[in-house]
């Protein structure tokens, strides 16, 4: 491993409001590797907005440092940071583009603030809207286009300045399914193509899974859990991991005992079970261990999600399964599905989608 | 015509003319000050760029005192200040000094409140890519607040085309002024009214010309 890119050492952040102090970071560490694409991932009020802002100073921590390329931003002067920060291009859940500057304009305002000629800023934002396939509406107005094609727009202004790094603030949040998909898709592109490290705020584990190689989990101010996704994805330890990765906002989540036609009755008989999550790699070649499991016990099992997954480019199995009301044989049937080499979480006190409706 | 003498319609028309000279040019002078007046008070503000209570404060109690003066009082009260840059105290080029002081801070409200307006995630945006605040007022504030601008623009010139006929109680000249002589002091209804629908007729003119040119220039419905 060489230098990190960015390293984030001891760092707090603190409001104060009138009446009481709110610590809205504690003690975060992590560092990110050039070239990864490093998520962070919380729910709301979890601080992780906060703290990506503090990635380029636009929040000042408490303490601590933030380091970029081997800069302390804490110690830059205005001008050296605002010189920095067009090495970070930052990207937004509202895209934030200029409403009343065509898509042209958009892209051309970071070169031109930084003294590149407009003639220059304009050769060089026709490829960079190219890169993200709106070529063809160089003079329209954001507010001609579609959600989706406005956060191209904002992808395009924030790699004007050939930055190193990307920062995007739950960039997807406010688009549908597909069109995140294809954001993601265009991010991993320019990803592979130039190099650059993108760090990706969001609440999404569906996010996470789709396109970061590496993940934090933040909860209440603090990183609980942090590492590959894949193993977080097989093998989650924080609670707050199991609940992003179970409960969480993901709206596949589910979907199979969703069907408005089952009684409350059988809701409330699911719920009893006890449940299990278990991750298997789908290309290992692996016994049919859910039948054999039900033949061994003689004890129905109740699968209420199986879904295959695309985690970190690799396809993952994913099972969600009642196992019996007798105790003693859950624990059993646990036993047997780990020696069996698959990951089981134990998700019984997880709360039930289907209580409070879908919420993502 | 109405039956006016041709010497009354030559009154009227240089009082129309007299009325758009001092409300445009008190205009213009009053967003000289008012301006960047209401800028510094958007910046300064605690959700502002550059966040200074001191000078925050100071301008916004200033604002509220100005803007709490009556207008025909505050003619009077700054009859020594306008000898003094005017060299006379009556007639349309004196009352554009009276209307420029009480212009100034109603056009720093105004602007405050338009640049207030504007988006901060787009003030954000700009931060995170380095701009300066000076670029940020320049191409952020004024550039997506334009539109809100034009509209307190409009609001403003009417108002002003408002004072700039009260002026004429004290000899200010314009439309105003005639209609205190002919109309109040020597009862000739027609004059009156015929004053009041010009001034109708100017206060629509402007407003139609704003809400044209906000509308021209607004990029975010099309």
């Amino acid at each position: 491993m060489g230098m990190p890119i960015i390293e984030v050492k001891e760092l707090y952040k603190t409001f104060e409001t009138k009446d009481r102090t709110v610590e809205a970071l504690k003690n975060i560490n992590f560092s990110v590797e050039p070239g990864d694409i490093y998520g962070i991932i919380g729910m709301s009020g979890a601080g992780k907005s906060t703290l990506v802002r503090c990635l380029n100073f636009l929040e000042v921590p408490t303490k601590g440092a933030v380091i970029v390329e081997g800069n302390n931003l804490g110690e830059l002067t205005p001008p050296a940071l605002r010189e920095l920060r067009s090495s970070i291009g930052m990207i937004f859940q509202s895209f934030n583009l200029l409403m009343q500057s065509n898509v042209l304009d958009n892209v051309c305002f970071p070169l031109t603030i930084h003294g590149m000629s407009k003639r220059e800023a304009r050769k060089k934002a026709v490829g960079l809207l190219k890169t993200v396939g709106l070529e063809d509406k160089a003079n329209a107005f954001p507010a001609q286009l579609s959600g989706g094609q406005q956060q191209r727009v904002a992808i395009a202004r924030a790699l004007a300045c050939d930055p190193k790094i990307l920062l995007c603030d739950e960039a997807t949040s406010a688009l549908d399914p597909q069109t995140t998909h294809q954001i993601l898709e265009l991010l991993r592109q320019i990803n592979q193509e130039t190099g650059i490290t993108i760090i990706i705020i969001t609440h999404s584990m569906n996010v996470v899974r789709e396109i970061c190689h590496n993940v934090a989990i933040v909860e209440k101010g603090e990183i609980v859990e942090d590492g590959l996704v894949e193993d977080i994805f097989t093998h989650p330890k924080s609670r707050a991991a199991k609940r992003l990765i179970v409960e969480g906002k993901d709206p596949d989540y589910y979907d199979e005992v969703q069907a408005d036609n089952l009684s409350p009755e059988i809701v409330d008989t699911l719920k009893e079970d006890r449940r299990i999550r278990i991750v298997y790699s789908t290309n290992s070649s692996y016994e049919p261990v859910i039948a054999n499991m039900i033949l061994n016990f003689s004890e129905p099992v109740n699968i209420l999600y199986a879904a295959t997954k695309d985690v970190a480019g690799v396809a993952r199995g994913e099972m969600i399964l009642g196992l019996s009301r007798n105790p003693e044989t859950a624990e059993r049937q646990i036993a047997y599905l780990e020696e069996r080499g698959l990951a089981v979480e134990d998700i019984t006190d997880m709360g039930w989608p289907i209580e409070g409706g879908r919420s993502y | 015509m109405f039956g006016l003498s041709p010497q009354e319609v030559q009154m009227i028309i240089n009082g129309v003319g007299e009325t758009l000279y001092m409300t445009v040019v008190a205009t213009l002078f009053g967003y000289v000050f008012g301006l960047p007046w209401g800028i510094i008070l958007t910046v300064t503000n605690k959700d502002g760029i550059h966040p200074n209570r001191g000078i925050y404060r100071t301008l916004d109690v200033i604002t509220n005192i100005m803007r709490s003066i009556p207008f025909l009082i505050l003619l009077i009260l700054v009859i020594p200040i306008t000898k003094m840059i005017v060299g006379k105290t009556y007639g349309s080029t004196a009352t554009i000094v009276p209307l420029v002081i009480s212009a100034a801070p109603f056009i720093a409200r105004m602007v405050e409140t338009s640049l207030n307006e504007v988006d901060h995630g787009v003030i954000e945006a700009a931060q995170s890519m380095g701009a300066n605040n000076f670029q940020i007022i320049t191409k952020i504030l004024l550039g997506e607040g334009k539109i809100s601008l034009i509209a307190g623009a409009t609001i403003t010139i009417g108002t002003i085309l408002g004072y700039s006929a009260m002026a004429g109680t004290v000899g200010g000249g314009g439309l105003g002024d005639i209609a205190i002589r002919y109309g109040y002091y020597r009862y000739q209804a027609n004059i009156l009214w015929i004053t009041v629908i010009l001034l109708v007729v100017l206060v629509q003119i402007f407003q139609l010309i704003g809400s044209l040119i906000s509308a021209k220039l607004d990029k975010r419905h099309i």
